[in-house]
């Protein structure tokens, strides 16, 4: 018998946080544009140590400013949609689930297009302007998790398997609605919006909004894990759960709208980046078991490093031509599922 | 939902001084799918009380009410009329949290969604004493252990839940319940899926388990001889009606047998003072 | 540094003379070569082949998805984008970035002459923006003279063949038509929109129009067409009745007035009776190393065997 305990829980994370620190090392230095990472350090001691007043000019603009925020928003990124996911597949009762399954990235989609739509017919100051299409889809992210909750309801509870139908149906709906929406948007934003639609991290966000996603992930993923004991037992079952203790209406209420809104504010700034929120929880799975109290941070990290391996390849694979980091959680993706796929079915 | 009027009942402090542990006054139950509609199924008035050690027995066909009413003292389901005390607290109205500490609950199936191991399936039962987040202590740890042991699965600590046989399972699952230190052991057709000697062991560990413990427990059952056996208390019931409550031997008698369920039989008693049914084939 | 207003009605900060400029778009990189400024290039897309130069200045990546840290890495104090080509987020991922960014937005063919006469002014070359401006506008002038008198040919312009997909009447393609004295039959406010065989067949177009970077693959295009089942419904196809134009058409850049100068050959070759094959003086400015574009080739109805007597008679 070997409980988790604090000290095992601190170790492993630690593990997981120097990965991902080796991972942003490299993506530093991976790019484009050639990057020593030597010469960097040497600068950055230089400023330091106020030899320097600033970096020279190479580094300073291409790894501070493009590089270094973009590599910090696959982390809050990677990590929210990992999260997410392994709350919606804890609440559903479903290997199967996703951040998405319950119509949250369409929603967000089609908040983005209106937006679009909407800014083409408004002349808007280019601060707002960047920020229609995050908040745009953040809005139509956030009203559909309104809707799907309440279509869920059954008896006035959450219903896990009412839930899921009508996830699916929303995102059916949405979905015919967005194609409709999509044949009259003109060339380059019918472009932007394939992209979007992809998941991509190329463009560079405001600090504030980072500063803000980042703040929204603390808060929603600690209380999803506040509810981690709780989790464990909801697996065995409601009734089973409500018997031992768990208060499931409250724990589905607080673990539904704080996992909506990780997927929410994920997909605002990234489009909908595939696969990472169904898979890492599998794979965080198969290391450290189903026990949430270890998994919930351990898909948070898992997801950070996946991300960013993801973007790092999708950066420097065609370059100069930058591919949406959704086509490389794709590309590794899809066979990663059929193999775990295969390997539930041989067990 | 049931929506009906609650009688109310003369005082609401906890009886001090008693020696009965579980008391259900009057409860009765329905259940309509639609609220349009007329109860599906109803549970008629009906009490009884129990006592630390005592192990009772539901004892009736199928659908008779037996599972409902084992929701109903469980505190899963709120009673149309009536209450039903534990120790003098209502137990529907009890915190989920402090109900778990007081009441374990054993269901027939449990349903594993990932693989766990015995132990960590029995440390579920230590929940109901922590936060939402919690991490195990020495003390958890010791009762887990405990609470394997009393059942004779200490072997089977270490091994994953879907590889034991349905026997040990069964095991495991008291265990779990026995780690909630609760008051109160409900058990719901503990013995359909075992052999006869496990059925045997199981309601042997059960009456010892009530002794040694303490406990209060309640098992739902259609076996009628092994209610006979080892029950201190029967409830017999049929179609929603409690129709006897009192010791085996005098529930246990022919012609209200024969009548509940509708096969022909008779008893006889044991050395011990124990009553022993036969069934006849019926032709 | 001074400040300008772009055609998006975004005020930017521009250095006086930039000399470090980057094109995310081919027609601003055409435009460049027309105006005499290419030195000063120092990166544009995959995508910018025209003329043959621009294929060797440094690559940023593709027109929609250009890499933020090549254009960071070219160090350039200004980049031209435009609004129907590259996306919202590229322009706005240049202004976090502090890059001088100025977007241009073309919809007419006058659209065109303007966004010239204004990039001149903007790189610090006005008098050759005046001189490419007018040598343009006297050259559709001329047009204009020629063809004012005749009626118009109705035609289809064909973006692609499957699914079929013209030009809506807000393009500036659809003007360059107007321009050749043609008219678009598509009525359409999108930009591409898809269209079906029974409509085409309804409204039975004189001409059917392609634009091909060679004139025989537009020839081939046509011949692959007219073996499509249901295309001999129209009357252009069954007379041969089709034009190639070099896809300089498609790109709002100064080159298209060749285009039109070619398409309006083709649809109307009795107003040109001393004149069959235009001039290909592209407006380019006595620089060494300036190629000037390839003449668009008559290839068309004199080539081909045709079943019928060409009386595309008007």
């Amino acid at each position: 018998m070997r409980p988790l305990t604090l000290t095992r829980l601190f170790i492993r994370c630690g593990i997981l946080a120097a990965i991902l620190f080796v991972v942003v090392v490299i993506a530093l230095k991976l790019g484009a544009v050639q990057v020593s990472l030597y010469g960097l350090g040497k600068d950055l001691i230089d400023v330091l140590l106020r030899r320097a007043n600033s970096l020279s000019s190479d580094y300073g603009l291409i790894v501070l400013d493009i590089r270094l925020p973009r590599i910090l928003l696959g982390i809050v990124v990677g990590a929210s949609l990992s999260v997410a996911g392994t709350s919606f597949q804890a609440l559903l009762r479903n290997p199967l689930a996703d951040p998405y399954v319950l119509g949250v990235s369409s929603g967000a989609a089609l908040g983005a297009i209106v937006a679009l739509i909407i800014e083409n017919h408004l002349n808007l100051s280019p601060e707002i302007a960047g920020l229609i299409t995050p908040i745009g889809a953040f809005i139509g992210a956030a009203i559909t998790i309104a809707v799907v909750y309440f279509l869920g309801l059954r008896d006035g509870e959450i219903d896990s398997t009412t839930l899921l139908l009508a996830g699916i149906i929303t995102v059916s709906f949405l979905n015919a609605i967005i194609m409709f929406l999509m044949t009259t948007l003109s060339g380059s934003n019918l472009r932007g919006m394939a992209f979007w639609l992809m998941g991509d991290l190329s463009t560079p966000q405001p600090r504030s909004l980072l500063y803000f996603l980042c703040i929204g992930f603390i808060v929603a993923a600690g209380a999803i894990y506040t509810t981690a004991s709780d989790l464990n037992l909801l697996l065995a079952g409601e009734k089973e759960a409500m018997h031992l203790g768990v208060d499931v209406p409250r724990v589905r209420i607080v673990v539904y709208i704080a996992a909506s809104i990780l997927t929410g504010l994920a997909v605002s700034v990234s489009g909908a980046i595939g696969y990472v929120g169904l898979l890492v929880p599998h794979v965080m799975r198969l290391i450290f078991g189903s026990d949430h109290r270890m998994l919930i941070p351990a898909s948070a990290l898992g997801g950070a490093i996946a991300i960013v391996i993801a973007d790092t390849l999708a950066r420097t694979v065609t370059a100069p031509t930058d591919l949406p980091v959704g086509t490389m959680t794709a590309a590794a993706g899809a066979p990663l599922f059929l193999y775990l796929l295969r390997r539930r079915i041989a067990s | 939902m049931s929506t009906a009027v609650r009688h109310p009942l003369p005082g609401d402090a906890p009886r001090a001084g008693s020696d009965v542990r579980l008391s259900v006054e009057q409860v009765s139950y329905a259940y309509a799918p639609n609220p349009s509609q007329a109860p599906l199924f109803t549970l008629e008035a009906l009490s009884f009380q129990a006592k630390p050690g005592e192990l009772v027995a539901i004892l009736g066909p199928n659908a008779s009410g037996k599972s409902t009413l084992l929701q109903l003292i469980s505190g899963a389901l709120e009673p149309l009329s009536g209450r039903i005390f534990l120790n003098g607290f209502p137990t529907y109205s009890l915190p989920v949290k402090t109900r778990a500490q007081r009441i374990a609950l054993v269901q027939q199936e449990s349903r594993l969604l990932f693989p766990a191991r015995a132990w960590e399936f029995v440390m579920q039962g230590r929940h109901p004493y922590g936060g939402s987040l919690r991490f195990e202590s020495a003390e958890d740890i010791a009762i887990v252990n405990n609470a394997l042991a009393q059942v004779g699965a200490s072997h089977l600590a270490d091994r994953w839940m879907d590889k034991v046989s349905g026997g040990e399972k069964q095991r495991i699952i008291l265990a779990r319940a026995l780690a909630q230190q609760p008051l109160l052991l409900l058990l719901d057709e503990p013995t359909l899926h075992l052999d006869i000697g496990a059925q045997v062991d199981l309601l042997e560990s059960l009456r010892r388990l009530a002794a040694q413990n303490r406990y209060t427990v309640v098992v739902v059952t259609h076996e009628l001889n092994l209610a006979g056996e080892y029950a201190d208390q029967v409830v017999l019931m049929q179609r929603g009606k409690c129709l006897r409550v009192g010791s085996p031997a005098t529930v246990l008698q022919r012609e209200i047998l024969e009548q509940v369920f509708q096969a022909p039989l008779s008893v006889e008693m044991t050395a011990s003072g124990r009553p022993r049914v036969t069934l006849f084939s019926t032709k | 540094m001074h400040e300008v207003v772009d055609e998006f009605g975004r005020t930017v900060r521009v250095p006086l003379v930039p000399s470090r400029i980057v094109s995310l778009a081919p027609s601003l990189t055409e435009t460049i070569y027309a105006l005499g400024v290419q030195d000063r290039l120092v990166g544009d897309t995959d995508f910018c082949d025209y003329p043959a130069d621009a294929q060797k200045k440094p690559k940023v990546g593709g027109a929609v998805n250009p890499n933020l840290e090549q254009i960071a890495a070219l160090r350039p104090d200004l980049v031209l984008v435009t609004k129907e080509l590259n996306r919202m987020e590229t322009l706005r991922a240049l202004d976090t970035l502090g890059i001088p960014a100025y977007a241009t937005d073309a919809r007419t063919v006058d659209d065109i002459l303007t966004t010239t006469l204004k990039l001149a002014d903007l790189l610090g070359v006005p008098d050759a923006g005046k001189r490419v401006t007018a040598d343009l506008r006297a050259r559709l002038a001329a047009l204009h003279d020629n063809l004012h008198a005749t009626p118009p040919t109705r035609v289809l312009f064909v973006v692609w063949t499957e699914p079929l997909i013209s030009v809506g009447k807000q393009t500036f393609i659809a003007d360059a038509i107007r321009k050749a004295d043609g008219v678009s039959i598509v009525d359409a406010a999108q930009d591409w929109p898809q269209i079906s065989l029974e409509e085409v067949a309804r409204l039975q177009p004189e001409y059917l129009v392609f634009a091909a970077s060679h004139s025989e693959t537009g020839a081939r295009d046509f011949d692959a067409l007219a073996n499509r089942p249901g295309w001999r419904i129209l009357d252009a196809v069954r007379n041969r009745h089709f034009a190639v134009i070099s896809d300089a058409v498609n790109r709002p850049a100064p080159r298209i007035v060749s285009a039109i100068e070619d398409l309006a050959h083709q649809l109307h070759p009795a107003a040109f009776p001393e004149n069959p094959v235009p001039e290909k003086s592209a407006a380019a400015p006595a620089r060494a190393g300036n190629i000037p574009a390839p003449s668009p080739a008559r290839i068309t109805r004199d080539v081909l065997p045709s079943t019928q007597e060409t009386a595309c008679a008007r």
